[in-house]
Formats: structure tokens, C-alpha cells, sequence
């Protein structure tokens, strides 16, 4: 919501009530404003008119149905990429493997769509269609946390490093196996069967896969907060020794955390090809796990707040297609608006605290 | 053949060493910064940048530096004054680089330089299988081999190494003798990105003599894996650095035998095999991190 | 404190972009044309939208008319000395013929369906003509093209296509061809370097019609492949560079969309170079042979003009065109300065053979690697088989997927 504002740029800051009380919502402000004004000086420094160009963005996000749906298309995978993040660091350990598990279970879930279930009916189709990214992105992740429990190796270089092995493992199968028999030798999978494509809205191209990664969240919410196994994962995180005194096993705890993570993963992944793709491409899904990373970051890894940030993410993303488009900057662009945002937030103290 | 890979392993490797061994003083100090892609992304502009201007490449590598001490910086400030998270705000770092090199370097995609070439050293290079590994390579590949004892004396020797391990391990004694910890992390920071800017100079200026949008591409991250694989150790920084550069090498030629292996197989040749690399290094012996960096890892800590 | 801390953290960030700004003056030039496009960029954009929102008028005209803009998508950034830039050129050709039409422009868009919502974007901005000029966005267009039947599409290299969308591209493989027969020409030690990408069907054309051209005046010629799996990676490019020199190879060529940096290291290390994609001879005095390149500026003018007069059903563009060296969309550069004058009569001759059509290319026997005959004895393969490639011949060393 405030970052609506922002958009807008709504708020004159001297309008801003002078009581305390009201002091933290003024500094909040100020940070989601800042970065955009500071880019605002930026546009001006190379000719753009940074209020035509953040109406337009607005209205392209905000202005329809459709443009509403791309923003929350673009937000899906990052809400389960961002879980992925959040989970194991709220057990204490750093996943950036979001990236290669959600390759892997794009994967895996588009072999066994294209191999084993395309005859099915959709209402059993696409639930095992869902397991198997699951399953893809959990032995991605396995292996990450095989290598932590058993060789002691740190979770998050391991992980960071199998993101390039995924997606040259991606690049192997869409040329080899997998690839696409009336393709004419270009490299991707064949259509999956129209039966296992997720259900999609009317006027927009958004479908239910935005639903599976809310009520995954809650899901991640409930049983963090609510649950024995939760209160576990984040003694866990707050003290290893505390948690070995009490008589858990941390081991165990730690590979089944990072597993789970990856199957949130390997489910956006699943989720990328059932709901937009169709098919497998060498380049499905490329930063959607580092994006959710950071998400998950803004959001000090709570579930319900990653909602909000993930969204955020996505509404810059789509925005800075109308960004290049509209104003004849160059893409890359959208990722220094990008970083502003989140260095502000970082610098303001997001993601500070690391458990609560 | 095996002469190949080696000295393939030094011209590809080299980038990667020199940003290994920056990374490796920052962490030393207790600051790890995944932003080090985006300091090289900066160094690579920067160097090519002021080459193309001046014409002299070492006015380039100079700047190339600096622009990769920028970019450190603004992790320094949030992470060291601000509190914030190391490792997303170093992930940040890398989209900013991303983001602002490829802006400001769009005009120089088409640039020609003269940059550094190989300067075979006299006689050395003339020693068979040897001279043409270690003895045939451009001024920068010589400098960072230099470094990295320098770095090691540095680091275990003087009375500054120990200061820059103290703000990693226990910054009490640093309080105690009255020296600001965070002073000393800052300046480990920096000094870890001007050496992954001068990589990225190297990279551009010495080994490609181009400037492309992200032309980078995952080096810097792999800087970082490899201070961990060396257990925080320069000269084993530099051997891995090497071996992935050999990795390199190594998929190239056996594509060149014509041997029926899948090129997406030998791509991740590079990486596997810093995964066991570093599985064995760690079976073998037990690393210790820097006290303030395992907190890092585990959650406890900010910055 | 915190306060200060914002403050500090606010300056810091001008600090350093007003520096890297001044970093980049010299390099202003093309980010002064982007500022000249960028002011009415935002006006209109946000304009457009407005309009686009308040109803979808969709008229029963022909496709392709009645649009204030045209799109181009691209798959990485312009100034690549390659296969964008080529493309590029030919927006640019577009924007100067039809000054009443703005050009929409969008670089580094992925071959996912990220295309369709930048395609959405430009459809809503205005256009009624789209240029996806990468492979992989040919799916996403086909999408928006079912969605958008008033907008044509011109796709380039693709092999399908639909009412409104037709895929043009030029057999660039008939300059590979000719170059492949100065490479061989020119190399004293018969064996010659091909550095590419992925092992998608254009580029194993390309890497099989050159070793035939080589083949044609050296039986022993080789051609060793070497793939890096990135459409552009200067460090992976010099170090493949580097290995093919170091075994022996002397002359390189490459199927890469960033050219520069395999040409300068080999002429650096004394090896000669055969271009691709742009005439890049300015980067090789010494060692540059010859090179293939696209002339897409005249093609897309046309393309474009075809579509405004509601001509584009039943044009030549409708479906599958494909702009042969005959046609000038596609093109052998000039000579390098040490190419001697009976190397160039000897191409030129070809030349001559491949334009009257008494030479083809690709006229059987060919066989692969295995020596399996693969286009049999007296056969010519149609377009569409050569553009379905799925084998390397004879001659080229280095494998592919399975």
C-alpha cells in the first residue's frame, strides 16, 4: 500500500502530522519515497520526465484487470521462491538456491507432463504435475543439505554454485531429451497437454497459480507460528546449542527444512510452466530465485509480509517494462530503480532482524 | 596439451583470483560481500572506460579499482553503519552493478583499446613447458601472483593483519587497544573491492579488451565460494582460483577432441568440480571461520 | 540518528550516481539520441495508455493499419557488433521512412513469455506492427497474435506462422558458404576454428555450410567446433579463442551475437578472422578474410510499408520469407587487405555460381560426422529441411547433444 503512495507520490511530506506518534509512519514513508525520488533525479539527469513516466507506470499496473493480473502473475513465483528463502533462515540457514531448485522442479515437472500425464483428467493431472516440481526442486535442495548435514559444507555457497549446474542441466534435457520432436531442433520441451494448464481469468493472463502461492504461505505461516514443529525451527534458528540441549536432532531438522524449502521452489517452478510457459525453455524463470531472495529479505522472512514484498517486486518488474518502452531507457535500468528501493529498505533496518 | 589447460587455467583464472583474494580480506574481517560481481562489473567499466579515454591501460586499472571501491562502499555503509543484512544487501549490490554498468556503458560496447598485452619475461619464458605457462602473460596476471604472498605476509606477519583478523574474530581486543573495529571493516571492505575491480579490469582491459552488459556472468560469485573452499587462506584462494580456470580449459579441449560428451555436461564441469573441490578440502580438515562471519551465517548478526 | 542515517545514506547515493554520470560523458552520444526519444516517450506513453484503456476500438480493417507506433523486441542490447545491432539498424531504417510512426524499442527481452507482456505493452502503446526479431520469442508472438488479430507480426527466423503473422529471415548460410572457401583458402594449416553458441539448428547450419565451402577447394580442411553456451560472454569467447589458436587452428570464425571479442584476440594472436552478423574488418587489419552480414533496413522498410496499406494478407510476407544473397538481405563484406587478388576471384566465381544457381551449396552426397550419406546423392534439400538442421558434417570436429 505504500508503496501505492509512493507511486503516486501522493504524500507531500510536509502535510506529514508533526505528533511522535506518527514519526515511524513518516520515516516509512520516506523511505519507500527516497529511492524513487533519488531515481527521479536520475531520469531528469537523461531527459525523461519522471512524473509522466511514473503515471504511466502506475497506470499500467493499477490502470486495469490486465494490468493488476501481470503484476500478480510476476508476483507468484517470487512469494514462493521468497518462502523458499524465509523458511530455512528462519531456522538458520541461508538458501539462495531458490534459482536452480525452481529450474530443477520447471524440470522434472515438465518430464512427467510430457511423458507420463498428459492422458490424465486436469483434477489428477495437475496435482501430480505439482508433486513432481515439488519433488524436482526438494532433490535440489536434498543434495544442498546432504552436503551441509554429512560434509559440513556451507548451505549457502553450495547452494549458490548448483544454480549454475541446474540450469546447465536445464540446457542438457531442452537439447537432448526433452527436446521438442516438431520443434525443428530448437531447444525446448513440447506443449504440455492443454489438460494440465492451470485455470486462467477471463481478460487477463493470470491463473490460479497465484492462489496455490498464497495459501502456501499461510500454510508456511501457520506452521511457523502456530505449531510445535514451528516453535522447533525457530529455537533452531535463534540458538543451535539452545536446540541441542533440548534434545533435538539438528541434523535432521536442518535437511528436512532445506528440503521442504526446495519444494516450495521447485512448485514455482511447476507453476511457471503449467499457468505461463506451456513448455520448457532454456531460460524459464531466470532470477526469479535471487528475486525471491530478496523478497523474503524485505520481508525479515515472515510469510505474511512476503505477500506484500513480493508484490512490491513484482509491481517494479512489470513496471519497468512500460519504463523501457515508454521512455527509451535502456532494461537495465529497472534494476538500479530496483536496487534503490531495496537499499533503502535494507539500510532502514528490513531484514535486520533476523528472527523474532 | 596439459601446457594449454595450465596456461588457460592463469588467463581465465586470474579475474577470479584477484576478486577471490579481495573478498577473502573482507571476510577476514567479518564482512562478506556477494556484491563482489557488482564491484567487478564496476572495475570492468571503470578500466575501459578510462582506457579508452587515456590510452593508458594502468590509469584504467587504477580506476577500475576505485570504481569497484565504490560499489564496495555502499555495502560498507549499510552493512557496517547501517546494521543491515550482508548477504541481501550484497545480492542488491550485484543488481545495482548489473543495472548501472550496463546503463553507463552502453557507449562503450563498441570501443577498441589497446589495453595490456602478454610481455614475455626474457629468458624465463624460453624455459620449455614452464615458460609459456608462468612466463608469457599480461602485467596484471604477474602483479596479482605477486599479491598474493604480499597479501599472506600482510595478513600473518604485520601488526595490521592482526588488527584485520581481530575485527573478524574478536573485536574486543581491537576495543581494547582502542582501535575502532568498524574503521577496520570498512577499510577490509574496500580494500576487498578495489581488488575485485582490479579483476574485473583484468578482465576487460587485459584478457577480452571488450566492454559487453554483464560481462561478468557469475565470476564474482564464484570469487566468493572460493574464499570458503580456501579457508579464508590466500594461496589456497589462488589454487582454486586456478583450478576453476583449469576447469575451463579443460571443457574446452576435450569439445575439441570430438569426444561424444554433451557441452552442457562439460559447462558444468567448472563448478562440480569446485563442489568437490571443496567436499574434500573440508572432509579432510575442518575450517574455521571468522567468529564474526559464522554469525552472519547462522542469523545472529547484522553486520 | 536513524534520521541522520537516511540522510547520510541519501547523499552517499547521489554521491555516486552523480559520479558515474560524469563518468559517462564521452559515451553520451547514444544516450543523447535516448534523451531526444525519451521526452515524448513518457508524454505519449502515458497518452496512449489512456487511450488504449478507454476502448479496445478494434476495427475490421486489415491488419497492421491504423497504428501510431511500431514495436521491435530484441533479445539482448544494441551495440553488440552483431546480430542486434543488425536488427537495430533496421528499426532505425524504419524510424527515418515513416516519420509519422514512433518506433518502440525494448532490448534484453527473454525468450520466455516475458515477451508477450512487453508485446501486450507496445500493442497498448499504439502499435499495429511488431517486430519479435529473436527465435525464441516466436511462441509468445504466436500468443498475442491470437489475441491481436488487427496487429501483424514479422518474426524473424521462424517456422511458423499464423493470419497474422508472418516470419521473414535470410539465408545467411550462402555467404557462410563463400567464406568458408576463402577461409580455406587463406589458412596454411587447413584447420579452422568455428566458435558458437548453442546447438540450435542456425547455428549447425552455419558451421556445416562453412566446412562445405572449405571442403570444396581443400578435402582436408577441418572445422573444430567449440560451443559456450552463452549468446555472449567476452570471457568465455577469449578463452575458446584462445584454446582453438593454441591447437593449431589459424583461421576463427563464430556464431555469437557479440562479435567483437573473439575477432580482436585472434588478430592479436596473429590469427586471421572470417565475421558474422556485422562488418567488423575495422577490428582486424591484418587477419580479416571476409564476413556474412544482414541487410535488413530496406527489407523492413518494405515489411512495414506492406502492412500501413492493408496489404499484408497475400503478400510475400504472409508467410514464410526468405531473403536469399540474391535478394541483397544477406551479404558477403568486402575483402580483408591480405587477401590475395586469385583467393578473390576465386569467391567471386562462386559467387557468381551460387547467384545463377548452377552452384548449390548443399547439393548431395552429405554426410555426417558418422559418415552416414544424410542428403543423398543428387539431392538438394528444400529451405525448410536446411532450417531443421539437426546433424554436423564430415569435417567438423566437436559433438552435439543427442
Amino acid at each position: 500500500m505504500k508503496a501505492t503512495a509512493a507511486l503516486a507520490t501522493a504524500l507531500p511530506e510536509g502535510q506529514a502530522p508533526r505528533s511522535p506518534r506518527w514519526r515511524p509512519a513518516l520515516r516509512q514513508t520516506l523511505i519507500i519515497l527516497a529511492p524513487f525520488a533519488l531515481f527521479a533525479i536520475f531520469l531528469l539527469a537523461n531527459g525523461v520526465n519522471p512524473l509522466l513516466l511514473y503515471r504511466a507506470m502506475f497506470v499500467s499496473t493499477f490502470g486495469d484487470l490486465y494490468g493488476f493480473g501481470e503484476v500478480l502473475i510476476k508476483a507468484t513465483p517470487f512469494v514462493l521462491t521468497g518462502l523458499a528463502a524465509a523458511l530455512p533462515a528462519r531456522a538458520g540457514m541461508i538458501n539462495v538456491g531458490g534459482e536452480g531448485q525452481l529450474a530443477i522442479g520447471a524440470l522434472v515437472s515438465t518430464g512427467f507432463a510430457v511423458f507420463l500425464l498428459g492422458g490424465l483428467p486436469s483434477w489428477l493431472g495437475i496435482p501430480l504435475m505439482l508433486l513432481a516440481g515439488a519433488v524436482g526442486g526438494a532433490l535440489w535442495a536434498g543434495v544442498v543439505a546432504l552436503l551441509k548435514v554429512k560434509g559440513n559444507l556451507n548451505e549457502t555457497i553450495t547452494s549458490l554454485l548448483l544454480n549454475y549446474v541446474a540450469a546447465f542441466t536445464v540446457g542438457l534435457f531442452v537439447h537432448g531429451l526433452l527436446k521438442d520432436p516438431e520443434s525443428f531442433n530448437w531447444p525446448f520441451s513440447p506443449e504440455i497437454n492443454w489438460t494440465l494448464r492451470l485455470p486462467i481469468i477471463d481478460g487477463t493472463r493470470l491463473h490460479v497459480g497465484f492462489v496455490i502461492a498464497i495459501v502456501l504461505a499461510l500454510a508456511v505461516w501457520y506452521v511457523l507460528g502456530r505449531t510445535r514443529l514451528g516453535f522447533r525451527i525457530r529455537v533452531l534458528g535463534g540458538n543451535r546449542l539452545a536446540a541441542e540441549r533440548a534434545g533435538m536432532n539438528v541434523s535432521r531438522m536442518q535437511l528436512w527444512v532445506l528440503i521442504a524449502a526446495g519444494a516450495l521452489a521447485g512448485i514455482a517452478g511447476m507453476i511457471e510452466i503449467a499457468g505461463i510457459e506451456g513448455r520448457l525453455r532454456p531460460s524459464t524463470g531466470v532470477n526469479y530465485g535471487y528475486l525471491g531472495f530478496l523478497a523474503a529479505w524485505m520481508a525479515w522472512n515472515k510469510p505474511l509480509r512476503l505477500l506484500l514484498t513480493a508484490f512490491v517486486l513484482g509491481m517494479i518488474s512489470v513496471a519497468g517494462n512500460s519504463l523501457e518502452i515508454g521512455s527509451g531507457l535502456p532494461s537495465s535500468s529497472v534494476h538500479i530503480l530496483m536496487a534503490l528501493v531495496l537499499f533503502f529498505l535494507l539500510g532502514s533496518g528490513a531484514g535486520r532482524k533476523v528472527k523474532t | 596439451m596439459i601446457a594449454d589447460i595450465l596456461t588457460g587455467a592463469l588467463r581465465s583464472g586470474t579475474s577470479v583470483m584477484l576478486a577471490s583474494q579481495g573478498e577473502l580480506i573482507s571476510e577476514r574481517a567479518g564482512v562478506i560481500n556477494l556484491g563482489t560481481e557488482g564491484s567487478m562489473l564496476g572495475g570492468a567499466l571503470g578500466g575501459f572506460a578510462v582506457t579508452v579515454w587515456t590510452g593508458n591501460p594502468w590509469l584504467g586499472t587504477l580506476a577500475g579499482g576505485l570504481c569497484g571501491l565504490l560499489m564496495s562502499l555502499i555495502h560498507a555503509f549499510l552493512v557496517i553503519t547501517c546494521g543491515a543484512n550482508q548477504l541481501a544487501t550484497g545480492l542488491t549490490l550485484m543488481f545495482f552493478g548489473m543495472g548501472v554498468t550496463a546503463f553507463f556503458g552502453r557507449g562503450f560496447v563498441s570501443e577498441q583499446i589497446v589495453g595490456f598485452n602478454p610481455v614475455p619475461i626474457p629468458l624465463l619464458a624460453d624455459i620449455p613447458l614452464l615458460g609459456q605457462v608462468l612466463f608469457n602473460h599480461d602485467p596484471l596476471t604477474y602483479l596479482s601472483i605477486l599479491l598474493v604472498p604480499l597479501l599472506w605476509l600482510l595478513l600473518f606477519r604485520t601488526r595490521l593483519g592482526v588488527i584485520v583478523r581481530a575485527a573478524g574474530e574478536r573485536e574486543e581486543v581491537l576495543l581494547a587497544a582502542g582501535i575502532n573495529p568498524q574503521l577496520v571493516r570498512y577499510a577490509a571492505v574496500l580494500a576487498g573491492g578495489f581488488l575485485a575491480g582490479v579483476g574485473g579490469v583484468q578482465l576487460a582491459v587485459a584478457f577480452t579488451h571488450s566492454w559487453v552488459e554483464n560481462m561478468v556472468q557469475g565470476r564474482g560469485v564464484v570469487a566468493v565460494a572460493l574464499v570458503i573452499f580456501a579457508s579464508w587462506k590466500p594461496l589456497r584462494a589462488m589454487l582454486g582460483a586456478y583450478l576453476f580456470g583449469a576447469a575451463q580449459a579443460l571443457q574446452l579441449t576435450v569439445q575439441q577432441s570430438g569426444l561424444p560428451i554433451s557441452p552442457f555436461f562439460l559447462f558444468m564441469l567448472p563448478y562440480l568440480l569446485t563442489l568437490a573441490a571443496l567436499y574434500l578440502v573440508e572432509l579432510r580438515q575442518r575450517s574455521r571461520m571468522p567468529e564474526a562471519l559464522g554469525r552472519v551465517f547462522t542469523g545472529t548478526s547484522g553486520g | 540518528m536513524k534520521k541522520r542515517m537516511l540522510y547520510q545514506s541519501m547523499l552517499l547515493l547521489i554521491a555516486t550516481i552523480l559520479l558515474l554520470s560524469a563518468c559517462s560523458q564521452p559515451g553520451a552520444e547514444p544516450s543523447g539520441n535516448a534523451q531526444a526519444e525519451g521526452d515524448n516517450g513518457g508524454a505519449t506513453s502515458a497518452d496512449d495508455t489512456n487511450a488504449g484503456g478507454d476502448g479496445d476500438a478494434e476495427t475490421a480493417e486489415a491488419p497492421g493499419t491504423g497504428g501510431s507506433a511500431v514495436g521491435f523486441i530484441f533479445v539482448g542490447a544494441r551495440d553488440d557488433y552483431g546480430y542486434n545491432q543488425a536488427a537495430y539498424l533496421g528499426s532505425e531504417a524504419v524510424e527515418e521512412a515513416f516519420p509519422d510512426l514512433k518506433v518502440l524499442r525494448s532490448e534484453n527481452v527473454p525468450e520466455t513469455a516475458e515477451a508477450e507482456r512487453v508485446m501486450e505493452q507496445m500493442i497498448r502503446d499504439g502499435a499495429r506492427i511488431i517486430f519479435p526479431t529473436s527465435y525464441g520469442h516466436l511462441d509468445p508472438a504466436l500468443n498475442v497474435a491470437k489475441r491481436h488479430p488487427d496487429v501483424v507480426f514479422y518474426h524473424q527466423g521462424g517456422l511458423k506462422t499464423a493470419d497474422n503473422l508472418g516470419t521473414y529471415f535470410g539465408t545467411i548460410w550462402e555467404p557462410v558458404y563463400l567464406a568458408g572457401i576463402a577461409a580455406a583458402e587463406m589458412s596454411e594449416s587447413g584447420k579452422l576454428g568455428y566458435i558458437v553458441s548453442v546447438p540450435i539448428p542456425q547455428v549447425l547450419l552455419n558451421v556445416n555450410a562453412f566446412e562445405l565451402g572449405a571442403q570444396s577447394v581443400n578435402p582436408d580442411a577441418t572445422t573444430s567446433v567449440v560451443f559456450t553456451g552463452s549468446w555472449c560472454d567476452p570471457g568465455q569467447q577469449a578463452n575458446a579463442a584462445n584454446s582453438l589458436i593454441d591447437s593449431g587452428v589459424d583461421v576463427l570464425s563464430q556464431h555469437q551475437d557479440c562479435t567483437k571479442t573473439v575477432i580482436e584476440t585472434a588478430e592479436r594472436r596473429g590469427a586471421m578472422s572470417v565475421g558474422y552478423h556485422a562488418d567488423a574488418s575495422s577490428l582486424a587489419p591484418e587477419g580479416w578474410i571476409t564476413g556474412s552480414v544482414w541487410n535488413w533496413p530496406d527489407l523492413y522498410v518494405d515489411m512495414v510499408q506492406t502492412a500501413i496499406d492493408g496489404e499484408f494478407a497475400d503478400s510475400e510476407y504472409d508467410g514464410k520469407y526468405r531473403g536469399m544473397l540474391a535478394d541483397d538481405v544477406v551479404q558477403l563484406t568486402g575483402y580483408g587487405a591480405n587477401v590475395p587478388e586469385d583467393v578473390q576471384a576465386l569467391v567471386e566465381e562462386k559467387k557468381a555460381a551460387l547467384l545463377e544457381g548452377t552452384l548449390q551449396p548443399f547439393l548431395g552426397p552429405v554426410r555426417d560426422q558418422s559418415g552416414e550419406v544424410r542428403i543423398a546423392e543428387g539431392e538438394t534439400p528444400t529451405l525448410d529441411e536446411l532450417e531443421a538442421a539437426d546433424f554436423l558434417v564430415e569435417g567438423v570436429i566437436g559433438s552435439i547433444p543427442k
